[in-house]
């Protein structure tokens, strides 16, 4: 058994913290944990073949999530990206709070939805606003982090994670009238 | 200073404020509206409770220990061919 080479030792110690964060993302990318290990295993093996382009004190959960999302688009993924419209005017940023203002006005209703429903939400937005969302919300990563995994501008990363927010509230709300957690005032008698 | 803020723009200012990407100066705008505006507060909360439940299902979530262990073998067998 030869000894792990500097560079395995450096790749180890920089890349492997970053699994669990990877197979997440991988999960909600894929929506299947099979073809989500498949995925991070693809993604840590180019990692460690592209190692030498990674520049060591940098961003590595950053870098191998481009790689990921990469690996993604280019082998696994079934049908294009159709792109989607940001209609960003027509949103308010306030719609559902306005909705629950009167009965839950700071949002308790959000703790009473469990995990797996939230997961399912997520897994129905559109995959520009989801993997945004994923980045942001779940993940924690910064505008300039998302921006450069996803190889768009910062503004677009602003306008995606807003609208991806919008588009959650809406169907975890209805989701919450649907099932009884929030009872909605009755609409005013005519 | 400021005292213009309006309920519109400290609204629109609040995304950038929960990433702790706001400017310090428009943080501090931002915070001295929310004192004097409880519905804008309200609204703060509102959205700190959703950001707070996309924040659990990772809790829980960690790579599965065969993937890992998987993944480790491959690395070493990568690293030995050099």
């Amino acid at each position: 058994m030869a000894e792990p080479t500097t560079a395995g030792r450096q790749f180890d110690a920089e890349a492997l913290p970053h699994l669990d964060a990877l197979y997440r993302v991988a999960l909600r990318l894929t929506g299947d944990p099979s073809q989500a290990e498949d995925l991070v295993q693809d993604t840590m093996l180019k990692a460690y073949r592209a190692w030498q382009q990674y520049r060591p004190g940098t961003n590595a959960k950053g870098w191998l999530l481009t790689i990921l999302r990469n690996t993604f688009i280019n082998d696994y993924r079934r049908r294009k990206l159709e792109p989607v419209a940001t209609d960003l005017e027509a949103v308010e940023p306030h719609a559902i709070y306005r909705a629950v203002e009167d009965v839950d006005p700071e949002g308790a209703f959000f703790a009473k939805i469990v995990d797996d429903q939230v997961l399912e939400a997520i897994d129905a937005l559109p995959p520009e606003f989801r993997e945004v969302l994923v980045l942001s919300d779940m993940e924690g990563l910064r505008y300039g982090e998302i921006a450069e995994t996803l190889h768009v501008p910062v503004g677009t990363v602003k306008s995606r994670l807003f609208r991806a927010r919008r588009l959650l509230q809406q169907s975890l709300y209805e989701y919450a009238v649907e099932t009884g957690i929030i009872t909605p005032r009755e609409a005013p008698h005519a | 200073m400021h005292e213009t803020l309006d309920c519109l723009d400290a609204i629109a200012w609040v995304q950038d404020y929960l990433k702790h990407e706001l400017t310090p100066e428009r943080t501090a705008e931002l915070r001295a509206h929310l004192e004097r505006c409880p519905p804008c507060f309200r609204y703060v909360r509102f959205e700190q409770r959703f950001l707070e439940m996309l924040e659990r299902p990772a809790q829980g979530c960690t790579c599965p220990e065969a993937l890992r262990a998987r993944i480790e073998r491959e690395l070493s067998r990568e690293m030995e061919q050099g």
